[in-house]
């Protein structure tokens, strides 16, 4: 069976700074791909590249073997691809039950009472229906990663992509959310960029590492994280155990 | 969040509006309903404005020039035709549209102040163009070269009530778009340009629309506007006060809101006639007047004066906005909210 969605020769540089060199990938449906690498290794690139807010420089992007890398944005999200971002991005000015509705609407293409049902079936499994009519704008930070969790399910994607959606909450929020994530996880293949380990131990597959924009490694992620090359380029270690 | 109102009090609502407006000639001497038309005019305008900043979040500086674009192609069209201007009014939507249509290209490249300014110097350059050109009758203007054939008996009511049906059918189709899935894309497009792609909204497509469709309201109460004077030039087409006054009205009431801009127009006009009427100030203090109003709405009431009446009083007459279905009819996974709690 074809994979998901194919990554081939993935390249990107602005000037000097290459942000992606040559990565190539494989994601099978129902698979969650964790990525890793230090601060400016190209993570929310790599998934800006795939969504299509960034062009590649070259490469190709294969979605359910289609070539979707000259497509714009929306149409992406309408082919299948969910994006949480780091910085919650909500639309302030309407409530959350509209929030969702519009990547109902418009991502998953539903009308009436089909959109509105499925919105609060997918308010409901973020834990956000009780907050349903309240304005995006005023929630308080947990609230707005549900949201931009909530946004992604909404629009029925194939492929869901979080960039550090657990970064800034607090352990035990770290821990509903990695709940939320594994609720949804049989239905959606995922690329999850995260900082922290044992969230991304839990819902991943595989793990891939990237650093100066290029693939270091690809594994199961307690190999990956024990490895020398992590513990060197992700933590700053030798492989000896010294910084 | 308050139940929007029914669709039986809207409709009850627009019924007694249009019998108001139909019945109103017969009533009103002909300054009142000549003031009367002017606000039902700038009323439609301010909506076309907030059509595009309020809910497209795209602000135009240079929305006169849709207005000088309709008027003008109403007064060239009825003279070539030798027709009554009424039966060539659609000429002017028709002409700022596809105006619109084509400077959205270059225009849509450009974001924020950038696209402000933009559209203000592009009404610039049309307005001298316009001055330079006989064949439209230069800085001099032209008159209306059909008004031999406008019956003059029924001119101001005729007037009236094409303003009236004009605002009425424009608040009825803003409100029937912004509570459909195109206005919700419309909001989510002007609250977040980069979430709304990632949900799959076509931003530009979307903006498409409301920028065209601000420009054709724009030319066509334009084009009434003119043809009430008999005559136009392009130093009053093509006024920056004409966005000066739309924004006014607009942000005063209460920008990205329906109601808004009915009470802005309101304050707009009821201000004028006091000071210049029984106040006897000059024109000069009028403006000063608005100047302290748009200052003192914009410290206490940022929104507008519109949401803090109505977030105070609880009132909603043309709420765009979606509640949430109650629990009943969201009932479709029991229990799945205590998955996770908090």
């Amino acid at each position: 069976m074809a994979p998901l969605l194919r990554v081939s020769g993935l390249s990107k540089r602005f000037g000097e700074i290459v942000v992606a060199d040559n990565v190539s990938f494989e994601l099978a449906r129902g698979e969650c791909l964790g990525v890793i690498g230090p601060n400016g290794a190209g993570k929310s690139s790599l998934l800006n590249l795939i969504v299509g807010l960034l062009a590649a420089d070259g490469g190709s992007i294969m979605l359910d073997d289609r070539e979707i890398s000259s497509l714009p944005p929306h149409r992406r999200a309408r082919m299948g691809l969910g994006r949480a971002f780091q910085i919650p991005q909500p639309f302030p000015h309407l409530s959350v039950y509209e929030n969702a509705l519009v990547a109902a609407s418009y991502g998953a293409g539903l009308y009436g009472d089909a959109a509105s049902d499925w919105t609060m079936e997918v308010l409901q499994r973020t834990g956000l229906d009780a907050k349903a009519d309240k304005l995006a704008g005023a929630l308080p930070l947990i609230d707005r990663k549900r949201l931009e969790f909530a946004k992604a399910l909404a629009s029925k994607p194939k492929l869901i992509l979080l960039d550090e959606i657990a970064a800034g909450l607090t352990e035990p929020e770290v821990e509903r959310l990695v709940a939320i994530i594994k609720s949804v996880k049989a239905d959606h293949a995922m690329i999850w960029i995260e900082h922290i380990p044992h969230a991304l131990r839990a819902v991943s597959d595989r793990i891939l590492v990237l650093d100066f924009g290029r693939k270091v490694l690809e594994g199961p992620p307690a190999e990956v994280m024990d490895s020398a090359v992590v513990r060197e380029i992700y933590m700053g270690l030798k492989a000896d155990g010294v910084a | 969040m308050t139940p929007m109102p029914t669709r039986t009090i809207l409709l009850a609502c627009a019924i007694v509006l249009v019998a108001v407006i139909a019945g109103a000639p017969f009533v009103l001497n002909e300054g009142i309903l000549r003031l009367a038309t002017e606000c039902l005019l700038l009323l439609t305008m301010a909506q076309m404005w907030n059509l595009l900043a309020g809910y497209a979040g795209l602000v135009s500086l240079g929305h006169q020039v849709f207005i000088a674009f309709g008027a003008y192609a109403l007064f060239l069209t009825s003279g070539w035709l030798e027709v009554t201007p009424i039966w060539v009014l659609p000429v002017a939507p028709l002409v700022a549209a596809a105006v619109a249509a084509i400077i959205a290209f270059p225009l849509f490249r450009l974001r924020d102040a950038y696209f402000s300014i933009a559209m203000w110097v592009f009404a610039e350059i049309i307005g001298a163009f316009t001055m330079k050109s006989q064949a439209v009758g230069g800085t001099s203007g032209v008159p209306l070269a059909t008004s031999k054939l406008i019956d003059f008996d029924w001119f101001e009511p005729t007037m009236f009530w094409l303003a009236g049906g004009l605002t009425l059918v424009t608040i009825a189709a803003l409100y029937k778009m912004m509570t459909s899935s195109f206005g919700l894309g419309l909001m989510s497009v002007r609250d977040n340009d980069l979430a709304a792609m990632s949900v799959g909204v076509d931003v530009r497509h979307n903006r498409f629309i409301a920028f065209v469709l601000s420009a054709a309201g724009c030319g066509l109460a334009g084009a009434l506007s003119f043809m009430g004077n008999l005559f136009i030039a392009p130093l009053a087409a093509f006024d920056v006060n004409w966005s000066v006054y739309m924004m006014f009205i607009a942000i005063i009431g209460g920008i990205g809101t329906l109601e808004g801009p009915i009470l802005g127009v309101i304050i707009f006009f009821g201000l004028r006639e006091v000071m210049t009427g029984p106040l006897g100030l000059s024109g000069g203090w009028y403006l000063v007047g608005l100047g302290i109003i748009a200052v003192v709405v914009m410290i206490v009431a940022p929104r507008g004066i519109w949401p803090a009446l109505r977030d105070r009083l609880g009132v909603r007459l043309l709420d765009v906005h979606r509640a949430a279905p109650r629990p009943a009819a969201a009932a479709i996974l029991p229990g799945a909210s205590e998955r996770v709690t908090g």
